[in-house]
């Protein structure tokens, strides 16, 4: 059918695409991994054992900078006016809450990066003499530091749900769990990355402290399980709007994501693997590799489903 | 602020010709991709023989209490001392969160500017001179009024009072200076 009044392209509801599920996931990544290592660091200090060396927080070293960055680098290009963009570091808006996430992020990545280099203090004292001293002056700060990034990760992990439900006309937004919901994820998605990156690359005994970190997988899958059934049955009582949203887990294409990567990959494999699986599979790499990519597959899912089919249902 | 400027839309004289999406087209050259406003003839609805379409004219709705303009990071998007959502092109980044915030659907990227567009009652140059907006004076049928709904003696003042009247998504608070009078027929969807 041709419309009189012309082209309607513009009116497609869906204007955040996959670049920014994607800058969320990875500004998820980034903030779960360093809650983590740092809480893990924590509890091992709590019992005085040493906390030098662990794999996971290695992980986390490398995980948070890289992925925080890529996600970054992902947004600015995603902006009409990329070369522009530090016109959103100079003006602030404070009732935006992305202008609350730039201001959280502005400090949160340079922190992130000392924290990288005091995990690897050593080559980099033996690579570039010149940073001792600012390593130096960082170690002997490190414990507020760590109790700094840890509250700037949780502002990253939260922003990012208040960023999407901020929208007031997409009812599966704007809902008060998608905070929660988002930062939940993120924790799934941190331990599972940094399970992943400390047995592919930094653990000698392929169990040391991933135990200690598979211990919050429970919890944390709980959480996220709760919020999504919270989301939704909020849903149902929200009006009509809000009720014809819930046909985004019934029917089309973003309900099979839903059911099959959120809670399939997300939620199902990974519980039912630490559940069920034979106590001699688990600490094997090739079973930690499968359910940490699994579980981060189902939070990339989780991301993607939250950005499509959040914007398709407006009221 | 003293004025507070509205359009109102009567939907029963609106015969959905188009003239105002084209006038604001030549007025404030838009590129041939996009638009500020489209009236949207919708419908049949109703029962043969008593069938009606209903006109729906789609464009900014100058919230007063503006999504757009409380989620823009840098603050390009606001409110001018006139009270009209306006745009300042330097300090947007195109960021798409106004875009996307817009519970109207009615802000786009203008392709040529990369930056958010949409109707700001042609603030520039006809209500600067003191005109009405581009779609106010074209319109065949009179269905468009303009003008400050402070100021009681106005007409859209009179229509607003002595007219039923009713706003688009008025639910979710954003106070939108578009008021529409309905269709005598059928009913009233916000
Ligand atoms: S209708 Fe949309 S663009 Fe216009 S003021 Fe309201 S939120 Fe902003
Ligand atoms: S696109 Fe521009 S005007 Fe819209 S929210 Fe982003 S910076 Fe503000």
């Amino acid at each position: 059918m041709n419309n009189i009044w012309g082209s309607m392209e513009q009116y497609d509801p869906v204007v955040w695409n996959w670049i920014i599920a994607v800058y969320l996931f990875m500004a998820g990544l980034s903030a779960g991994s360093m809650l983590v290592a740092i809480g893990l660091k924590w509890y091992k200090q709590s019992r005085g054992l040493p906390t030098e060396g662990l794999p996971v927080v290695k992980a986390a070293a490398v995980i948070a900078p890289v992925s925080i960055c890529l996600g970054m680098a992902l947004l600015v290009l995603d902006l009409t006016k990329p070369f522009e963009f530090y016109h959103i570091l100079l003006n602030y808006n404070l009732t935006s809450v992305m202008a609350w996430g730039v201001i959280a992020l502005l400090v949160y990545i340079p922190l992130v990066f000392v924290f990288a280099g005091l995990v690897f203090e050593e080559p980099i004292r033996r690579c570039v003499p010149a940073l001792n001293g600012v390593l130096k002056v960082c170690r002997s700060l490190e414990g507020s530091l760590n109790k700094l990034i840890f509250a700037l990760a949780l502002c990253v992990g939260v922003y990012t749900g208040f960023l999407l439900s901020a929208m007031i006309s997409y009812p599966i937004l704007n809902t008060a769990v998608l905070p929660a919901l988002f930062l939940a994820s993120a924790l799934s998605a941190g331990s599972a990355g940094n399970i992943l990156v400390a047995t592919l690359f930094f653990s000698k005994k392929e169990s040391d402290c991933i135990e200690q970190v598979h211990r919050i997988e429970y919890p944390v899958a709980f959480n996220e399980a709760l919020c999504l059934v919270l989301l939704f049955v909020g849903l149902n009582f929200s009006g009509p709007a809000a009720q014809a949203a819930t046909s985004a887990i019934t029917s089309g294409a973003w309900a099979s994501v839903f059911w099959l990567g959120v809670v399939g990959l997300g939620l199902v494999v990974p519980l039912s693997a630490s559940l069920f699986a034979p106590q001699s599979w688990k600490h094997s790499k090739g079973f930690l590799v499968t359910v940490s990519c699994s579980t981060i597959l189902g939070v990339l899912a989780l991301r993607h489903f939250v950005v499509y089919a959040g914007q398709s249902y407006i009221s | 602020m003293t004025k507070r400027y509205v359009l109102v839309h009567d939907e029963n004289k609106c015969i959905g010709c188009q003239a105002c999406n084209v006038a604001c087209r030549s007025e404030n050259n838009v590129p041939e991709s996009v638009t500020r406003i489209q009236v949207r003839i919708e419908g049949p609805h109703g029962n043969f023989p008593n069938l009606h379409f209903k006109y729906n004219r789609v464009s900014c709705e100058q919230c007063e209490n503006a999504p757009c303009v409380k989620v823009c990071p840098t603050g390009a998007a606001y409110v001018a001392d006139d009270g009209i959502v306006s745009i300042n092109e330097k300090k947007c980044v195109g960021c798409l969160y106004c875009v996307a915030a817009c519970p109207y659907k009615v802000r786009f990227i203008n392709p040529d500017t990369k930056v958010p567009d949409k109707c700001d009652f042609c603030k520039k140059t006809r209500l600067a001179r003191g005109e009405s907006p581009a779609c106010v004076s074209v319109c065949p049928t009179d269905a468009l009024c303009f003008g400050d709904a402070n100021d009681p003696q106005s007409e859209v003042s009179q229509l607003l009072d002595t007219k039923t009247n009713y706003q688009q998504k008025a639910n979710l608070g954003t106070q939108p200076r578009v008021y529409r009078i309905p269709s005598r027929k059928g009913g009233i969807k916000a």
